[in-house]
């Protein structure tokens, strides 16, 4: 029980360093893109660190609560999380659901907190990030209950093993349509251009973030390298074939989340109203299409 | 000899001779009515409570009616009981606005009779005798609220109910000959069956609020009392829910057409496709409602939704699913109700835009309304995730892809629709003209407390009450559920296992860490809440800076043009309705001499030609 826990709290610290070290790499790649030379690939973690020990403002006790809930919930999330097919801190428990629930519990303390500070731009941004989610997460959940009911499982372990099992595709070639439709998914969650409408600095001056600064918003910046790793991780274990060893794993991760961050550079912005009609025509077409077509018709590669 | 206390009929007594003592006190003194109605309520629940888990209860008969125990009886009577507990905590501090305030006691009381009688009536006439005193008594409370019409929509919903459940029953009886429910639903079959399922429903999409019999929900929940808001969305629409499950589950699915991919019958099908309406229809309307309690009926609708998609899949994870969603819906709903009338009753309006920052004046009912709205959207670690689970895993299990698109997306917009009288009403910017604002009193806390602490313990020990579901599912004829003593959760042999606990404990732990952090580092400087980036503007009103009306505007405009489609066909109704009665008074009560004369010579020629013939 404690040990599991320990192996949690030690998944979620990994998550944190890996998914640092990668965005620090993808800054890298990206100045060379735009044919600079980029900073170093620690670079954020001096900007989390200088962060941190930089004292800040407060807007009331619900400004921090909401804070320490949003960190609390995604550290939480990530310590369900399966590294490979046989590295998990909670055998049999890592189900699918939690992954989406408990993730919005973080989602929820960040919202709260944005709006207990007064801002209104952090209100426009929470609102903008809520109706993306409401975009998003129906296309995606339709590909993953087509996952589910084809594997049999929703623990992540379990949707792995499938794939890995012989005779099995991995699910981005079983289901290409899917394969399509959660790849445009994860770019919304991960708010990559052009689904960034909420974060848009320019335009409501970060949305949510704007009146953050010093450890509320180093804390802010841990919570989101750690979600950003719980969802791509999603997406390479859903539809990747998941991982057998730790040095696949970091393959695969690195390779699903520099493909969105290039995508996301040159990319304009969406309107949000945009973002909503966009994932309600062709990619819950599509995830409807590939469920009828697998569960209806039991046409899988 | 009975034993009196441990007795349905005793409590029933028991409570329709309190209401009267009630009328009496409250006439003499509001609060000492109030405070007796308390008492009233919180003896009869705890006679409910205490004797009739595991089937304790007395059914014998004191004055003619017989009563029967069902463990589903038991369920539903135990968690409406719980609410008008909870509920009647407020009634000391709203009762003295009311006009009619003597009889709001009388028929709080009387509903509550009402209620034990219909669930352990063991006869139909019984449950339609007991429905109805239900829906008489609440009728006169809820036009003591903001609006009469909104007594006269209700009514009329639950008279349409009502009427459809009568001619039902008479189907059972004249087709089987008795009115017991548990011979009657198990002996009907044929044409009569599939006529009794959806006269059946018709009384339980009316009662439950439910897509297209919704149109009263959120003008009665609206305008309702404060004090009965929850009452209603917490505990009176879950009639329709046991309604639901007469006629879902009891009878024998008729239809031989059976929908091939799904393995479902016609009719399940077709009741979850309207579930799914419910849910996405209460969840858009949710999203662009600026009044809370109308925004809280709107997700009774959606939830609703839920419970007749649960009981229409045909199978016990989805049913279990369904119950525990009664009761977890039933917790969060009412204890967002009743956050919402403690506001009210500070403020004076429910109107979100008229609102804000209540959570510096009143951080104990935002808590309150916090973890029900946690518990709403089916967010762990709180009730409302278990139920979600159960019942997302019986659809995916299903394969129904149709109905998935609802449960998921009303699932999502939940959040969007809970959080708004979250941002607009209890953060944000601090109003000046509620200065004088403070919290509500402790009497009206304690329901509070209560109320919160169950919505976290559904959330992460569900076993005891998931072991009483399985009773249930016993007695319906289904499997029962995987459940171990710890709470882990085995659908559908290991497609699912869920460990509530578990969950709790690492959020708990990622808290801690969070926490950790927090503290270890600098402090943070307090500044006001008008000390914000306003890009170099000089703002001077906290009214400007509060981002509330018409929160999802870009939303909202995308669907805004077809929300009234389902008023203006009733409307049209109504107008049909209208014209038809008045032909019938033009053809029957004409003021003209000559009409009036040429229908008694018709009738006087008709009755003669009876005579000779």
């Amino acid at each position: 029980m404690i040990l599991n826990v320990l192996t949690g709290i030690g998944i979620a610290f990994f998550a944190f360093v890996l998914q640092t070290s990668i965005a620090g790499i993808n800054r890298k790649i990206v100045g060379r893109l735009q044919k600079r030379i980029g900073p170093r690939w620690y670079q954020e973690f001096i900007d989390i660190f200088k962060l941190l020990s930089k004292r800040s403002v407060s807007h009331g006790w619900i400004f921090d609560f909401g804070v320490i809930m949003a960190l609390g919930g995604i550290i939480g999330t990530a310590m369900f999380m399966p590294i490979t097919s046989s590295f998990v801190a909670f055998q049999d428990y890592d189900n699918f659901f939690i992954f989406v629930y408990l993730l919005a519990v973080g989602m929820l303390g960040m919202a709260m907190s944005a709006s207990g500070s007064g801002n209104p731009w952090a209100s426009i941004g929470v609102m903008r990030a809520l109706t993306t989610m409401l975009a998003y997460e129906v296309p995606f959940l339709i590909v993953v209950l087509t996952i589910v009911n084809i594997s049999g499982s929703s623990s992540m372990t379990g949707i792995q093993i499938y794939q890995q099992t012989v005779g099995n595709n991995w699910f981005i070639i079983a289901l290409p349509l899917g394969g399509i439709v959660g790849f445009i998914s994860l770019m919304g969650m991960l708010g990559k251009k052009p689904f960034e409408t909420y974060i848009a600095p320019a335009e409501i001056a970060s949305g949510p973030m704007v009146e953050y600064g010093g450890k509320q918003l180093g804390m802010l910046f841990i919570l989101h390298e750690i979600s950003v790793w719980i969802e791509v991780t999603l997406f390479v274990h859903l539809f990747l074939g998941g991982a057998t060893n730790i040095v696949e794993f970091l393959i695969k991760y690195f390779a699903v989340y520099t493909l969105a961050n290039l995508i996301s550079n040159v990319n304009g912005r969406f309107k949000i109203d945009q973002v909503v009609t966009f994932f309600y025509k062709w990619p819950l077409l599509m995830a409807v299409t590939q469920a009828v077509i697998a569960i209806y018709f039991g046409w899988v590669i | 000899m009975i034993d009196l206390i441990n007795n349905v009929e005793f409590l029933i007594l028991f409570l329709v001779g309190s209401s009267f003592i009630a009328y009496m006190l409250t006439k003499l003194n509001t609060y000492l009515g109030s405070v007796f109605t308390i008492f009233a309520t919180m003896f009869v629940f705890v006679a409910l409570a205490g004797f009739g888990f595991g089937q304790g209860l007395g059914v014998d008969t004191i004055i003619g009616f017989a009563y029967k125990n069902t463990y589903l009886g038991f369920y539903f009577a135990v968690i409406i009981a719980f609410i008008y507990l909870m509920v009647s905590f407020f009634h000391p501090y709203y009762l003295g606005q009311y006009k009619y305030k003597d009889s709001y006691n009388f028929l709080f009381l009387l509903s509550l009779a009402g209620i034990l009688g219909a669930f352990y009536a063991a006869d139909f006439i019984q449950l339609f005798f007991f429905f109805e005193m239900i829906i008489w008594t609440t009728m006169f409370l809820i036009p003591q609220g903001k609006s009469r019409e909104a007594a006269v929509s209700y009514f009329g919903f639950s008279v349409a109910g009502s009427v459809a459940m009568l001619t039902g029953i008479f189907i059972i009886f004249n087709s089987t000959g008795t009115f017991d429910i548990a011979n009657g639903l198990a002996q009907i079959s044929g044409t009569n069956a599939t006529l009794v399922f959806v006269l059946f429903l018709i009384a339980a999409f009316a009662k439950l609020g439910s897509f297209p019999l919704h149109i009263w929900l959120p003008i009665a929940h609206g305008n309702a009392p404060h004090p009965f808001s929850p009452v209603l969305s917490g505990a009176l629409v879950k009639l329709g829910a046991f309604i639901g499950v007469l006629a879902l589950i009891r009878i024998a699915p008729t239809s031989s057409l059976l929908v091939d991919t799904i393995n479902l019958p016609l009719g399940q099908w077709i009741i979850a496709i309207l579930g799914s309406i419910s849910i996405v229809f209460g969840t858009l309307m949710a999203i662009r409602e600026d009044d809370a309690k109308k925004l809280l009926a709107y997700s009774s609708m959606s939830h609703g939704g839920y419970i007749l998609v649960a009981f229409s899949l045909m199978n016990s994870v989805a049913f279990a699913g369904g119950f525990y969603h009664i009761l977890a819906h039933a917790i969060a709903s009412a204890a967002a109700f009743m956050a919402i009338a403690a506001v009210a009753r500070a403020t004076g309006t429910t109107k979100m835009k008229e609102l804000g920052g209540m959570i510096h004046k009143m951080p104990i009912t935002y808590l309150a309304y916090l973890v029900a709205i946690i518990s709403m959207a089916g967010i762990p670690p709180m009730g409302g995730f278990i139920s979600k689970w159960l019942i997302f895993q019986a659809v995916i299990n299903k394969g129904m892809i149709f109905v998935a698109i609802a449960v998921f997306f009303g699932s999502v917009g939940s959040f969007l629709y809970v959080f708004r009288p979250l941002a607009a009403l209890f953060l944000g910017q601090e109003f000046r003209e509620y200065k004088g604002v403070k919290e509500a009193p402790i009497l009206m806390l304690i329901p509070t407390f209560i109320l919160m602490g169950l919505n976290v313990y559904t959330g992460v020990f569900p076993a005891g009450i998931l072991n009483y579901i399985n009773n249930i599912l016993g007695e319906l004829g289904f499997a029962s559920l995987n459940v171990t003593a710890s709470s882990v959760i085995n659908v559908y042999d290991n497609q699912g296992i869920l460990n509530p606990a578990y969950i709790s404990l690492v959020f708990a732990v990622g808290v801690f860490i969070a926490f950790i952090i927090f503290i270890l580092l600098k402090k943070s400087r307090k500044v006001g809440l008008m000390d914000t980036y306003t890009a170099a503007n000089f703002v001077h009103d906290e009214h400007l800076l509060h981002y509330s009306v018409d929160f999802y505007a870009p939303l909202e405009r995308l669907y805004e043009k077809h929300t009234n489609w389902m008023i203006r066909f009733f409307e049209s109704l109504a107008k049909k309705v209208k014209e038809i009665g008045k032909l019938g008074k033009y053809l029957f009560m004409s003021k003209n001499i000559g009409t009036t004369l040429l229908w008694i010579m018709t009738i006087i020629i008709l009755l003669l030609w009876g005579e000779v013939l």
